[in-house]
């Protein structure tokens, strides 16, 4: 009886690696027909011109039917690549800073996307941070949920628990949290209740672009996920680069080591201007902000 | 440059066979002769979307003695064509533009396998134009990376270099019916004779954006080994 169990198991296991052996497809990177012993590994990117390249990233609060380009910017990060060491640094700015639109005087800097577009926004954070941005990509809330879905979501480091009685009623939990399209969006969104308010929202948005990073690095290497993720950058953007330079773009971004993130939120004071409610951001830090990351990518201290 | 178009096994086939073939429900043979017919059509379907270009080389893989003083340099023979593929196009390109990117950026990969590992007289240490068809920047990156993205190391103790296999797998975004960037991902195993004997394998992904009217090289991701 045990000689017939063993027996019956040993065929039963056979069978099961036959099935697998035909069942389960190839790997995504077939094995070469060597075994290697000893593999050594390089990447990089060039993306022409300077080794950093700056992109203002701009989350329009544009209502449907009024273009992206032609309303307040609520979500404001500047974001600079290293292509040569794999650096990327995210400085924040709150969207109520009180600050100088070129060409419109001293607005809040959500309105210099209205007044101006995205090049007035693009002058606005020069004028603040010193730093012109190579490219302007705008984006609307719906949008940028269905670009968190099309990358199949993100994960990120949530340091504290937050709700919105509108955005998100059971709201975030502390620690790492898996977020779809609306949950990224909402985990952006919020500042109710945050103790920071805008600056910790800024943060917020920050860590929604670690986690979109650690998903383009995790999955760069599938075929055809960096083209998907152009496309879908390009229906749900606008944006003064080409295809080709997105998709240099988001090859460099790849490409970013992780543990060569820095971001810094420009800080600044409440206060108002007339009736309305304004951050006056501490420009000192911004430009120092701004020539600390302007050559490499690399934020020191905030 | 010679222009064949051949099968090429492919990794897809599993996938592809388990979506066209049917279920015939067992005992009937009505319908497993169909069945056959049917998997003989999604054979011969395969066959067709997985055909594949060839390129062979440049320069030519007609043999030629570069170096006829030294009798232990041998010329790196390779008659092992590369077979280049579209895995898929990202947005609309038409047929004769499809062909034309597997053509042109089959080549510069070949080009670039020629000049780094395949090509030239061996023994040697010195690969000083090894990146034709990378960008200026992306060669200066690459030759940084030259213990990897060339025979630099092994280069001395090679007399010899013999391609086994060379497979190249292209992703193309496409917008306004234009090839507007690529993503060839490749493999490439070579033989090696000399004191340092054995088998070499490079895999890894290039990518391509057209610069002055050609396909050019802007970044990489490359792993090597060898047994």
């Amino acid at each position: 009886m045990g000689r017939t169990m063993r027996l019956a198991r040993t065929v039963a296991l056979v069978a099961v690696l036959a099935v697998t052996a035909f069942v389960v497809p190839t790997s995504a990177v077939q094995p070469t027909e060597v075994s290697l012993v000893k593999i050594r590994h390089a990447e990089g990117v060039a993306t022409g011109g300077e080794d950093v390249v700056w992109i203002l990233g701009v989350g329009s609060d544009a209502r449907p039917g009024q273009a992206m380009t032609r309303a307040r910017g609520d979500a404001l990060q500047l974001v600079g690549i290293n292509t040569r060491t794999g650096a990327a640094t995210a400085i924040g700015v709150p969207r109520d800073s009180w600050v100088a639109i070129p060409g419109h005087g001293r607005e809040k800097i959500n309105s210099a996307l209205y007044f101006a577009g995205p090049r007035g926004m693009a002058g606005a954070m020069r004028n603040l941070t010193g730093i012109e941005p190579d490219y302007v990509v705008v984006t609307r809330f719906p949008f940028f949920e269905d670009m968190i879905d099309d990358i199949g979501g993100i994960t990120v480091t949530n340091p504290r628990r937050f709700t919105d009685p509108n955005l998100k009623k059971e709201g975030f939990a502390r620690g790492r949290i898996r977020l779809g399209g609306y949950d990224a969006m909402a985990f952006s969104r919020i500042r109710y209740n945050l103790p920071g308010g805008d600056f910790d929202r800024s943060a917020n948005q920050q860590r929604t672009l670690r986690g979109i990073h650690a998903r383009i690095r995790a999955q760069a290497d599938v075929p055809g996920f960096i083209e998907r993720g152009v496309m879908s950058v390009m229906a749900h953007t606008d944006t003064n680069a080409s295809p080709a330079e997105l998709f240099e773009i988001a090859q460099a971004i790849a490409q970013v080591d992780p543990r060569k993130i820095t971001t810094c939120v420009v800080r600044g004071r409440i206060g108002s201007v007339g009736a309305a409610s304004v951050v006056f951001p501490d420009v000192a830090q911004a430009r120092r902000l701004g020539r600390e990351a302007r050559q490499d990518a690399a934020l020191r201290r905030c | 440059m010679a222009h064949t178009v051949t099968p090429v096994p492919h990794r897809v086939t599993p996938y592809r066979l388990e979506l066209l073939m049917p279920r015939p429900s067992p005992g009937s043979v009505r319908h497993a002769h169909r069945a056959r017919r049917v998997v003989g059509l999604a054979l011969a379907l395969l066959v067709l979307l997985t055909s594949a270009c060839q390129s062979t080389a440049e320069p030519s893989a007609a043999p030629e003695r570069l170096s006829r003083s030294d009798s232990r340099a041998s010329l790196a023979s390779h008659p092992e064509p590369t077979k280049v593929g579209i895995h898929r196009v990202h947005g609309r390109l038409p047929v004769a533009r499809r062909k034309a990117v597997r053509r042109q950026v089959g080549a510069v990969v070949d080009r670039w396998w020629e000049a780094a590992y395949l090509g030239g007289t061996y023994p040697r240490s010195s690969f000083p134009s090894a990146f034709p068809g990378f960008t200026d920047a992306a060669e200066e990156r690459a030759r940084a990376d030259k213990a990897l993205l060339t025979n630099q190391v092994a280069g001395p103790r090679i007399d010899s270099v013999t391609a086994r296999k060379r497979t190249v797998r292209l992703d193309i975004l496409a917008t306004g019916r234009q090839a507007r960037a690529v993503t060839a991902q490749f493999v490439l195993t070579f033989d090696t004779a000399g004191s340092r004997t054995g088998t070499t394998a490079v895999r890894g992904r290039l990518f391509l954006t057209r610069k002055r009217g050609a396909w050019r090289v802007f970044g990489y991701d490359v792993a090597k080994g060898a047994r």
